[in-house]
C-alpha cells in the first residue's frame, strides 16, 4: 500500500504538495474512502485516474513533475456534483507518411450520458482535429467562451516540433482544453464534441464549415450598428481583459529576460568550473578541495540548465496561451456588443413605424432574445473563466516556485558533498592553527 | 584568522640533501625564530582601524587628495576596557616603502603582498575609483592583513624598522632611508641577466618559479571569470525584482488573487535585494585569492635572488678557474689558449724570467683572493638556499591552510545562498497557493 494518504473530494481541503500522492507516482492503487471501489488500478502513463462510479479523485497541484501532470483537473465549482463525462488526452505517437509527418494523441472518453451510444471511446486525433473542434464550437456556440488551444504555428528551426518537451507541453494543453469543454454545462453537449470524441474518422467537411463560418461572422461583424449603452458589467469585463493582457505581456517579457540572464550566467559558469580543475593540476594538498569546487560548479550548471528548460517549456507557453485566450474572449465580447447594437437599431426602427404595426415585430423580439441569451451565457461563462484563471495561475506560479526550489536543492546537494568530504580536513586545520576556527 | 603564526611543525624542510646535523640545526633556529615571532603578535594587538581622506601638496607641489589609514597598537595584556591604543596615521605609499625595505633586507623571505593599489579586476557594481568607499574599506582590511602577516613572521617581526613603523609617528621615513637599503637593492637588469645566464640553479627554485608562474596565470583567470560570473548572477537576481512590481500592479485588478500576488511580489523584491549581501561575501573570497595571486611575485623575487647569488658564485668560480689556468700556463710555459700577449711574445720574444716571476706573484695573490671570494660566495649561497627554503616551506603550509579554509568557506557561502533561495521561493509559493 502506498504510504501517503489518499484523498477524495476537493471538500477535504487543499493539502500542501508534500503530503499529496502523485496519482501516477505509486505503482499501487490509488484509493478513495468509498468502499465500492474494487477494480481500480493505476499505472504510470496509460490509464485514467477515474473511477467508473463517477467519484472523482482529487489530484490537484502536480506542479512537481513536468512529465507526469495530473490527468484529472477538478474544477472547484463541481464540488459534490456528479460528473458523467470524463476525457483524457495522452499517448502521443509520431506518424510518418509520404506526404507529411505528424503527431496523434489518444483521446479516451468515459461517460454515462445518453447522448453517447457507448460508455467508452478511444480515438486518435491530431492537432488539426482539435483546431477543427474549436472552430466548430466557436461557430455553433458563439455566445460562449471557448477554452484556448496551444499555439498552432511554431517557427521551424527555432522549436523542434517533435521533441519530447514540445509534444508533452502540447499534450498537456490539449488535455486541459478538452477537459474544460467537457466540464462546460453547454459545450459538453455539443454535437461536434460528440463526433470528436466518438467518431472513427472525423468527417470534417472543412469546406462547408468555412463557408458557414464566413456567413455567420458577416452577420455579426459587419452589422454596422452603433452600440448605445453597454451594460457596465461587460465594459468592466473588457477593461479587465485589456489590463490583464498588458500584465501578462509584462510577465512574459520578464520571464524571457530571466531566462536570457540565466543562460548568460550558465555560459560563464561553464567556464568557471574548469579553471579550478586546471589549478588543481598544479597543487598537492589543495587538489582535493579544488576538484570538489569544480564538480560543484558542474553540478550547478546542470541544475541551471534544467531550470531554464523547465521555465521555457512550462511557463512561457501557458502565458502565451492565455494571451490568445483573451483575444478570443474579446472577440466574443465584441460579438455581444454587435448583437446588442443590432437589437437597439431594430428596436428604434420599429418604434418609428409604431403606427403601422400594433405589436413589436417578431424579428425585433428575436433580437431581444438573442441579446438576453448572449448576456446570460457570457455572465455564467465569465465566472467560470475567472475560477479557471485563478486555478491556472496558481498552478503556473507555484510551478515556477517549485522549479526554482528544485534548482537550489540540487545545487545544495552538490555543495554538501564537497563539505562532507572535507569536514575531516577542517578538523586538521583547526588542530594545526593556533587560533580557533568555527563553522 | 589568516595571519596566524603557524604551528610548531612548520619547520619541515623538504630538502633531503641536508645532513641530519644541519637539519637539526635548522629546526632549532626556526624554532627560536618562531618563538621570537609569536612574541610580537602575542605582545601587541595591531589593527588598521580607520581610513580618512586628506589633502596636501605632493612632490611636484600640486594639490592632491589621498587616503590615510589609522594604525592602532595596544599591548595584549592591557585588554581591559578604557586603555586607548596608541595610534598613528600612514598612507599607502609608506606601506609600500616598508615592504620594499623588507624585500631588500630579507631577500630569503617570501614577503606578504600589499592589497591592490588600484582596483584592477572589477565587475560592474564595484567602481574602479580609488576613492570609492567600498574600495577603501577593502584596502583597509588588506593593509591590516599585511601587518598581521609581517608581525607573525618568525624573522620579519623582529625588524626594528617594522616596529617603528607601527609605533613612531615622526621621522620614520628618514630612518628607513638611513638604513641605506636602496643601495643594497639588486638592479633589475642584474637580476634578469643572472636569470638568463645562470648554469646550475637549485632545481627546487626552478620548480618553484614554474609553480608561481602557473599559479599566477590560473588565479588571474579565476578572478576574471569569477567577476563575470558575479556580474551575471547579479543580473539574474535583479530582474526578479520586476516581478515584484508587476505582481503589485496585477493584484490591483484582481479580487481573489490580489492578496496572494501582492505578498508574493514582496518576496520577489526581497529575493532581488538578497544578491547584494551574497556578492559582498564573495568579494571577501576574491580578496583571499588575490592575496595569493600577489604572493606569486614575492615567490618569484626569492627565486630571482637565488639565481643571482648562484650566478655570482658561478662567475667568481669561473674567474678562479681562469686564473688557475693562467697560472698553469705561466708555470709550464705552454700557451693553450690563444691570446694577444701570447702571440706578441711569440713574435717579439719571450719575457724575461723576472717579468714572469712578477706576473706569477700577482697571479698567486689573485688566486688567493679568488679562493676567498669563492668560499664567501659559496657560504652566502648556501645560507641563502637554507634560509629561503625554510621560509618557502612555511609559506607553502600557510598557503595550503589558508586556501583550504577559503575554499571551504566558499562552499559554505554557496550553501547559505541556496538555503536563502529555497526560503524565498517557498514563501512565494505559499503566497501563490493562497491565491
Amino acid at each position: 500500500m502506498s504510504a501517503c494518504t489518499p484523498k477524495s473530494l476537493a471538500s477535504s481541503g487543499q493539502k500542501p504538495i508534500q503530503e499529496m500522492c502523485h496519482p501516477l507516482g505509486a505503482e499501487e492503487a490509488v484509493l478513495t474512502p468509498s468502499p465500492d471501489v474494487r477494480n481500480i488500478t493505476s499505472s504510470i502513463g496509460e490509464k485514467d485516474q477515474i473511477l467508473p462510479n463517477g467519484t472523482p479523485v482529487e489530484t490537484s497541484s502536480p506542479s512537481s513533475s513536468s512529465s507526469l501532470l495530473n490527468r484529472l483537473q477538478l474544477d472547484d465549482d463541481l464540488d459534490g456534483e456528479t460528473r458523467d463525462l470524463f476525457v483524457t488526452v495522452d499517448d502521443p505517437k509520431k506518424h510518418v507518411s509520404t506526404m507529411e509527418t505528424y503527431i496523434t494523441y489518444r483521446v479516451v472518453t468515459k461517460t454515462t450520458r445518453v447522448e453517447f451510444d457507448l460508455p467508452e471511446y478511444t480515438v486518435r486525433r491530431r492537432y488539426q482535429d482539435f483546431d477543427w473542434l474549436r472552430t466548430k464550437l466557436e461557430d455553433s456556440q458563439p455566445t460562449h467562451l471557448i477554452p484556448p488551444l496551444p499555439e498552432k504555428f511554431v517557427m521551424k528551426g527555432v522549436v523542434d516540433r517533435f521533441s519530447e518537451e514540445f509534444v508533452e507541453t502540447r499534450r498537456k494543453a490539449l488535455d486541459k482544453f478538452l477537459k474544460r469543454v467537457a466540464d462546460h454545462p453547454v459545450l459538453s453537449f455539443n454535437e461536434h464534441l460528440n463526433s470528436f470524441l466518438s467518431a472513427k474518422d472525423l468527417n470534417k467537411r472543412q469546406g462547408l464549415a468555412l463557408l458557414s463560418k464566413m456567413g455567420e461572422s458577416v452577420k455579426y461583424v459587419t452589422g454596422g450598428y452603433k452600440l448605445r449603452g453597454r451594460p457596465v458589467e461587460f465594459s468592466a469585463m473588457g477593461d479587465y481583459l485589456d489590463m490583464f493582457t498588458q500584465k501578462l505581456g509584462t510577465i512574459d517579457r520578464i520571464a524571457q529576460r530571466i531566462i536570457k540572464e540565466q543562460s548568460e550566467y550558465l555560459a560563464e559558469l561553464k567556464e568557471y568550473g574548469p579553471v579550478y580543475t586546471t589549478w588543481a593540476a598544479s597543487e598537492a594538498e589543495l587538489q582535493g578541495p579544488l576538484e570538489g569546487v569544480a564538480s560543484c560548479m558542474a553540478n550547478c550548471s546542470i541544475a541551471l540548465d534544467e531550470l531554464t528548460q523547465d521555465m521555457s517549456g512550462d511557463f512561457l507557453p501557458v502565458l502565451r496561451e492565455y494571451v490568445l485566450y483573451i483575444e478570443s474572449m474579446k472577440a466574443v465580447l465584441k460579438k455581444r456588443d454587435n448583437v446588442q447594437a443590432e437589437y437597439e437599431a431594430k428596436l428604434e426602427a420599429a418604434a418609428l413605424r409604431k403606427e403601422e404595426r400594433p405589436t413589436v415585430p417578431t424579428d425585433v423580439e428575436k433580437c431581444q432574445d438573442r441579446v438576453e441569451c448572449f448576456n446570460a451565457d457570457l455572465k455564467s461563462d465569465w465566472d467560470q473563466w475567472q475560477n479557471n484563471k485563478t486555478q491556472d495561475f496558481r498552478q503556473l506560479l507555484t510551478g515556477m516556485a517549485d522549479h526554482n526550489i528544485q534548482y537550489y536543492e540540487k545545487v545544495t546537494a552538490g555543495d554538501y558533498w564537497l563539505m562532507l568530504s572535507y569536514v575531516h580536513l577542517i578538523q586538521v586545520v583547526v588542530q594545526g592553527a593556533k587560533g580557533s576556527v568555527s563553522y | 584568522m589568516m595571519a596566524d603564526s603557524g604551528p610548531k611543525e612548520v619547520a619541515v624542510i623538504g630538502n633531503t640533501e641536508l645532513t641530519s646535523a644541519e637539519l637539526d640545526n635548522n629546526i632549532k633556529n626556526t624554532m627560536v625564530e618562531i618563538e621570537k615571532g609569536t612574541s610580537l603578535l602575542r605582545k601587541m594587538e595591531i589593527s588598521v582601524a580607520e581610513a580618512e581622506k586628506r589633502t596636501g601638496k605632493n612632490t611636484v607641489n600640486m594639490q592632491e587628495i589621498y587616503t590615510v589609514y589609522l594604525i592602532e597598537t595596544r599591548p595584549v595584556d592591557a585588554l581591559t576596557e578604557g586603555i586607548t591604543p596608541d595610534s598613528l596615521w600612514r598612507r599607502y605609499s609608506e606601506f609600500e616603502l616598508l615592504r620594499n625595505y623588507l624585500l631588500v633586507t630579507y631577500p630569503f623571505v617570501v614577503v606578504a603582498p600589499l592589497p591592490e593599489k588600484r582596483a584592477e579586476i572589477v565587475w560592474h557594481k564595484l567602481s574602479a575609483d580609488n576613492m570609492d568607499p567600498d574600495f577603501v574599506e577593502r584596502r583597509r582590511v588588506g593593509l591590516e592583513n599585511f601587518l598581521h602577516r609581517v608581525a607573525s613572521h618568525p624573522v620579519l617581526c623582529n625588524d626594528n624598522i617594522f616596529y617603528i613603523f607601527l609605533t613612531e609617528d615622526k621621522d620614520w621615513k628618514e630612518m628607513v632611508y638611513e638604513t641605506g637599503f636602496q643601495a643594497k637593492a639588486d638592479s633589475r637588469l642584474k637580476a634578469v641577466n643572472a636569470a638568463f645566464r645562470v648554469k646550475n640553479p637549485d632545481g627546487r627554485f626552478t620548480e618553484l618559479k614554474h609553480y608561481s608562474d602557473e599559479l599566477q596565470t590560473v588565479l588571474s583567470q579565476l578572478l576574471r571569470v569569477r567577476a563575470r560570473v558575479a556580474d551575471r548572477l547579479y543580473g539574474v537576481y535583479k530582474v526578479h525584482g520586476n516581478y515584484g512590481r508587476v505582481f503589485s500592479e496585477w493584484s490591483a485588478i484582481e479580487k481573489e488573487m490580489g492578496d496572494g500576488l501582492q505578498s508574493a511580489g514582496h518576496h520577489m523584491d526581497a529575493y532581488a535585494a538578497s544578491v547584494d549581501d551574497i556578492l559582498e561575501e564573495e568579494e571577501h573570497y576574491a580578496d583571499q585569492l588575490k592575496e595569493y595571486l600577489f604572493y606569486t611575485d614575492a615567490l618569484r623575487a626569492v627565486c630571482r635572488k637565488h639565481e643571482l647569488t648562484q650566478f655570482e658564485l658561478e662567475m667568481v668560480a669561473l674567474d678562479l678557474a681562469c686564473k688557475k689556468q693562467q697560472k698553469e700556463e705561466l708555470v709550464t710555459g705552454t700557451v693553450r689558449t690563444f691570446s694577444l700577449k701570447g702571440m706578441t711574445s711569440k713574435l717579439f720574444g719571450q719575457e724575461t724570467a723576472e717579468q714572469r716571476e712578477a706576473k706569477l706573484q700577482v697571479l698567486e695573490q689573485q688566486l688567493k683572493e679568488g679562493e676567498e671570494a669563492v668560499k664567501e660566495k659559496n657560504t652566502e649561497s648556501d645560507e641563502f638556499v637554507k634560509t629561503a627554503w625554510v621560509d618557502i616551506e612555511r609559506f607553502k603550509d600557510q598557503k595550503d591552510r589558508d586556501l583550504k579554509e577559503a575554499l571551504i568557506s566558499y562552499a559554505v557561502m554557496q550553501i547559505s545562498m541556496c538555503k536563502k533561495g529555497i526560503q524565498v521561493w517557498t514563501n512565494a509559493k505559499e503566497c501563490f497557493n493562497k491565491m
